[in-house]
């Protein structure tokens, strides 16, 4: 009688609380625990793909552990599958610090009161001196709600053996660009390595092209849905794409396979370059990584000032968090150049702070060298728009290259979405 | 005490056996179906305020492509999952044999059930793959290019339908087997003094007998091939560009990426009622078949 009293009594939510406290427990072990005076637990949910910097995370928990008493306990989750677990655990179950990715997408959660505000941190650690302009990532309204991460600056990527052996140079026009394509298939190479299983390579390849053609502020009134996916200003951008597919530039039935299948033909000199994030790396084995470099995406239309996806993540600690002065205690020691730059640095990221020490990566150095010449950035179309859009649009640009002809009826359909979303 | 339970028990004892998996029932199927139906009458985000939008949801449904491509990759799916009875039957038939070594390639074709269709469905996104998989060095032995299964929007869903068949074929001659344990040997005894031997002993004796397997393993073909949704979310996820979603990763893509819970519910919703149609059939013959049998 008893069991069905209790089970009368539990609410779904309360039972799921339940099992999901049990679950925790019985995962850190603090059931064993004996009531330690109020001994400090600061929790993280982390969604890093690089085993570097998860272990540099780990040690610099391990470290502040022993400084502090207090006890840090780690969830790192698969990238992917932690951008849809963030929807629910920050309303039941939120750990103390979480990793996310800033502007639009903070902003989505900082709206609907998820994300605390931490602008004390910032006042107390002088942050935004060393921040600079970085700090509007993680502003909305004058608060800042989260800590900038590594900043990753989009762009071709190519072996500079390669290039080398054929006499390449990256191409900074368009029409060294249809030369180089023509140059790389000669060479039997794909002049352009790309999966889209994951569709956002599509949306990235999209963005650069708007970027070159239409400019930053163009783009961004798009990417806010203030211009029709149908406006004459894109058929450019489409005419030009539809150029490229048509002439073969980019890997045969790159929807089945993702980025990392496609990093790994540039890394075996499959294919000639590829538009990527510094990450590109960890698709290169170690002896090869100096041969990796950077080059612009081409100038497409004379004269437009160059823009760049400069995307920036972001640490941040949940409304819901048990322990938010904790969490604040340990992003203080997490964020020191020191600490901050070593985690960085293994992502081959650039660090926000501009006290980090210099990087000996020749790759993070390009792109800290490069950035200085970028006129204005915005950060990446699943990050600029909204998520509804967002996943549309890239089905759509998905679509659009493998099916170039199709092109006015996928842009009616972003047209109508666009319409139903920001009206 | 003793005497309430006495005069009560013939009621009371099979109400308490009854009552944990009737409250767990309606807790997590009947509230959560009920709540799916509100929430499609809504716009919601997931965590912010819903909005009423009355059938709205609905209305966009029945005017939207994409739920048409997933119906119609439901309607594909439940057609080759039909292969699925009648070659478990035949392979049932097969390795129902007293032949040594028999055991061995039942065991062998056991395998797939013992699989995740997780796993099921990363080897075969593998074995589709069009630079190093299985079909690609068949392909390659003819000197041919094997076509890119999983990147054309013509047969993404056939190849992803045909690597979920395999399990369901397993699952369907595991029924089978059972139903053929539990013959009746009076029966094929008589069949035999009056001279039915092979294809006239399967048709008339034993088929008959199996009758009760074979819708069971149908209604579950067909229920299966509704809530088809891991393999499509491991190998596709639903693409090329949303030509091999079905309606049940149609629903989650929407509510989960999209952020539109309350659409979500509107597909969940419409599924849910294909199949209710379904379950009706099903739960309509196992009691005809129940009242024959008492």
């Amino acid at each position: 009688m008893t069991i069905t009293a209790t089970m009368l009594s539990t609410t779904r939510r309360r039972f799921l609380k339940g099992t999901g406290a049990a679950l925790a427990a019985s995962a850190t072990g603090s059931l064993c625990l004996p009531a330690l005076a109020q001994a400090q637990e600061i929790t993280i949910i982390s969604n890093l793909s690089n085993a570097g910097q998860r272990d540099i995370l780990h040690r610099l928990a391990a470290e502040y552990e022993a400084k502090s008493g207090a006890k840090i306990t780690i969830n790192n989750m698969d990238h992917e599958a932690h951008k849809t677990a963030i929807r629910s655990y920050l309303v039941v179950g939120a750990p103390d610090i979480c990793f996310w990715f800033s502007g639009n997408r903070m902003k989505a959660f900082v709206t609907k009161g998820l994300f605390d505000d931490i602008s004390d941190l910032f006042a107390r650690e002088n942050y935004k001196s060393v921040l600079g302009a970085t700090t509007n990532a993680v502003t909305v309204g004058d608060k800042q709600y989260g800590l900038p991460m590594g900043g990753l600056l989009w762009g071709l990527f190519y072996r500079k053996d390669v290039f080398a052996e054929h006499n390449w140079t990256p191409p900074k026009t368009w029409t060294d660009f249809l030369a180089f394509g023509e140059a790389a298939k000669s060479a039997s190479m794909i002049p352009m390595s790309m999966g889209t299983k994951e569709l956002w390579p599509a949306g990235g390849w999209f963005d650069h092209m708007n970027l070159r053609i239409n400019g930053l502020d163009k783009h961004i009134a798009l990417m806010d849905g203030k211009v029709q996916y149908t406006d004459p200003m894109l058929t450019p951008v489409f005419d030009k794409w539809s150029e490229l597919i048509k002439a073969g530039f980019f890997s045969p039935n790159h929807s089945s396979f993702g980025w990392e299948q496609a990093g790994a033909a540039l890394a075996q000199k499959k294919a000639a370059m590829m538009d990527l994030g510094g990450f590109v790396r960890s698709a290169f084995p170690e002896a090869d990584l100096p041969q990796l470099a950077y080059a612009p995406f081409p100038e497409i239309i004379p004269g437009v000032a160059r823009y760049e996806d400069f995307s920036v993540n972001s640490v941040h600690v949940p409304a819901n968090a048990k322990n938010k002065q904790g969490a604040r205690d340990f992003l203080a020691y997490f964020y020191k150049p020191e600490n901050l730059g070593a985690f960085l640095a293994a992502e081959g990221a650039i660090p926000p702070r501009n006290d980090c020490p210099p990087s000996n990566d020749p790759l993070v150095n390009a792109a800290v060298e490069e950035l200085k010449k970028v006129v204005g950035t915005s950060q990446y179309y699943d990050r600029d728009t909204d998520p509804d859009m967002a996943q549309e649009g890239m089905t759509g640009l998905q679509e659009f290259m493998v099916k170039p002809e199709r092109r006015d009826q996928i842009l009616e359909r972003l047209e109508k979405t666009r319409k139903r979303i920001f009206s | 005490m003793p005497r309430f339970w006495r005069r009560h028990r013939h009621w009371l004892t099979p109400a308490l056996f009854l009552l944990p998996g009737l409250i767990l029932f309606s807790l997590v199927i009947l509230a959560a179906s009920v709540e799916t139906v509100w929430i499609s009458l809504h716009e919601w985000d997931g965590i912010g305020a819903k909005t009423w939008v009355g059938l709205a949801n609905y209305a966009e449904l029945a005017e939207d492509p994409q739920f048409y491509v997933s119906l119609k990759n439901n309607v594909i799916w439940l057609l080759i999952f039909m292969l699925a009875p009648p070659i478990g039957l035949a392979l049932a038939l097969i390795v129902n044999q007293q032949i040594r070594g028999m055991r061995i390639l039942k065991s062998l074709f056991f395998v797939p059930l013992v699989l995740a269709t997780v796993t099921v469905g990363v080897v075969f996104g593998w074995v589709y793959d069009p630079t190093f998989g299985l079909l690609q060095l068949i392909f390659g032995l003819f000197g041919a290019t094997a076509p890119a299964l999983l990147s054309d929007e013509n047969f993404a869903t056939f190849a992803v339908a045909a690597a979920a068949l395999w399990p369901q074929i397993a699952f369907c001659m595991v029924l089978f087997l059972a139903g053929l344990n539990n013959l009746d040997e009076d029966l094929i005894g008589a069949g035999r003094v009056d001279g039915a031997r092979g294809w006239r002993m399967l048709r008339h004796v034993v088929l008959p007998q199996l009758s009760q397997v074979g819708f069971i393993a149908i209604a579950v073909t067909v229920i299966g091939a509704l809530r088809s949704f891991d393999m499509v979310a491991v190998m596709t996820t639903g693409g090329p560009y949303g030509s091999s979603t079905v309606l049940a990763y149609q629903m989650y893509e929407e509510s989960i990426f999209s952020y539109r819970f309350g659409y979500g519910a509107a597909i969940a919703t419409v599924l849910f009622v294909i199949m209710s149609a379904f379950i009706a059939w099903y739960l309509h013959g196992l009691i005809k078949a129940e009242r024959s049998n008492a």
